[in-house]
């Protein structure tokens, strides 16, 4: 599937949006440069998600985990900005919920850590194209 | 530990409070001095792995955590040789769970943990930005209320203090902490790691007379009515505004250094400012390791003077992460409740435990 988003407004639209599909056990791995979207995204599919805490970055700690209060569900949120494998990430115990079918997780900068990605990834590409408009691509591999 | 005296009035005379921080990179151990509230630094020992790494253009939590393990022991062992106390002097431990990188706060508090068994010294847990912000209370006598700026490599925040163990957070970033917009721009500008010295390196050689065009850029969300920030896209307008600039000499990292700084700088002063104001406070206060930004200091000083405030910033060394800040707020949250023997049994580390 391959949208274009006329501006980050939209793009968080789209996330929150897309959120309803999601059940638990997915994880989607974001791909892009700097200011692609993909901040924007993963607070769309927190705020589809129900969930009211305020979304900053994980580059720092690595991952961050917010609760979906109406469900059991959580929401896991990585960033592999800082990181060259994916055992750096296995390290802090990042494992337990990339297998864990009551959570859903978005890794950022996923490319960096391609060797931790389960079989049924979903795939977001984010292209920069010109001004604020960004070109975004879904990949399921079912 | 608090006594009880004879009248039964519960009174603090002397107590000597040992601590550990480990919820980053630098592992830290202090042995802090205390009577009714003045203090005496005793020992604050810093190991820092910041070049270690460098390498990496970040801290690597699996290598931070190893060195830690190394680290520790003998940095608890030199705290209490350069204070020349014995562990059986200490009246009171404390340690950072939170927040932080897991694997490195597991470090401080089991170690911790198993040194408040060992040594039958009662053991309390503590907030890491509340411990930058008691930073402050070491030998200034500070009036409430007061607000107070925490900008670090992970947060960026507004707290507004009743007293020194009543606050209530305003504001925050919605997405990346002012020292993570520094170490991404660093990245960005090839300074290396960590951005946030470079930079500011880089911009103290900036000069008006230089030839280079002004690069304008946003002060993203400064007018908004909250007290939040934004530093997301201000990164994104580093990016866009470097990809027209094709020298890109030494010329283009100062200029470009120096706006960016310039852009933070003005945001964070501007909303610490208002909430100052709004909540008609007497004292503005700086607080986490962005504090030790030379400019930072030095501008929002004048600003907070110069609008009628009282203005305090911990030395630069109590500005970093250290175990000396950990030990002085822990005498604040001790002050009014006994800490008991087996509290150990009871702390466990946070990696994201908020200030509210």
């Amino acid at each position: 599937m391959k949208l274009i988003s006329e501006s980050e407004k939209e793009t968080y639209g789209f996330a929150k949006k897309f959120a309803k599909q999601l059940q638990g056990g997915e994880v989607l791995c974001l791909i892009g440069d700097l200011g692609a979207g993909k901040t924007a995204f993963t607070k769309g599919i927190a705020a589809g998600l129900g969930i009211t805490n305020t979304i900053t970055s994980p580059t720092f700690v690595l991952m961050k985990v917010y609760k979906v209060k109406s469900k059991p569900l959580a929401l896991a949120h990585i960033d592999a900005y800082r990181l060259r494998a994916g055992d750096e990430l296995l390290h802090i115990g990042a494992g337990d919920y990339l297998s864990d079918k009551d959570c859903i997780t978005v890794i950022e900068w996923a490319d960096r850590v391609r060797d931790i990605w389960p079989k049924d990834a979903i795939k977001i590409g984010f292209k920069i194209l010109k001004g604020d408009k960004r070109e975004i691509k879904i990949k399921t591999s079912k | 530990m608090p006594k009880d005296n004879n009248l039964g009035i519960f009174v603090l005379v002397y107590m000597i409070i040992f601590s550990l921080e480990t919820s980053c990179d630098e592992t830290s151990a202090a042995v802090l001095e205390t009577c009714r509230g003045d203090f005496k630094l005793l020992s604050n020992i810093v190991s820092s792995q910041i070049d270690i790494h460098k390498q990496y253009g970040g801290v690597v939590p699996e290598v931070a955590a190893r060195h830690h393990i190394q680290n520790i022991i003998p940095v608890v062992t030199e705290a209490l040789q350069t204070a020349k106390i014995k562990f059986g002097d200490i009246d009171l431990m404390a340690v950072t769970s939170g927040p932080g990188l897991i694997t490195s706060l597991i470090i401080g508090v089991e170690t911790a943990k198993a040194l408040s068994y060992a040594w039958r010294k009662p053991l309390l847990q503590v907030n890491h930005m509340y411990s930058h912000i008691a930073a402050n209370f070491y030998q200034n006598k500070i009036q409430f209320p007061a607000v107070c700026l925490v900008v670090s490599g992970g947060h960026t925040e507004i707290v507004l203090l009743k007293n020194h163990r009543q606050f209530k957070k305003l504001g925050q970033t919605i997405d990346d902490a002012a020292g993570e917009a520094f170490d991404k721009v660093g990245k960005l500008l090839d300074l290396g790691y960590p951005g946030g010295p470079a930079i500011s390196k880089m911009a103290d050689q900036f000069s008006d007379r230089m030839q280079f065009p002004k690069i304008a850029l946003p002060r993203p969300m400064i007018n908004s009515k909250d007290y939040n920030f934004s530093f997301s896209g201000l990164k994104t307008a580093v990016l866009y505004a470097s990809q027209k600039i094709k020298n890109k000499d030494e010329n283009y990292q100062i200029a470009m250094s120096h706006y960016f700084q310039e852009a933070v700088i003005d945001v964070l002063i501007s909303k610490t400012i208002k909430a100052a104001k709004n909540n008609k406070v007497k004292t503005i206060l700086l607080a986490g390791g962005v504090a030790a930004n030379k400019k930072l200091r030095e501008a929002l000083k004048s600003e907070a003077e110069s609008n009628g405030f009282n203005f305090f910033v911990p030395e630069f060394k109590l500005c970093t992460d250290n175990a000396a800040m950990v030990a002085v707020a822990a005498y604040y949250l001790s002050e009014k409740k006994k800490i008991k023997l087996d509290n150990y049994k009871r702390i466990k580390t946070d990696p994201n435990w908020e200030l509210v």
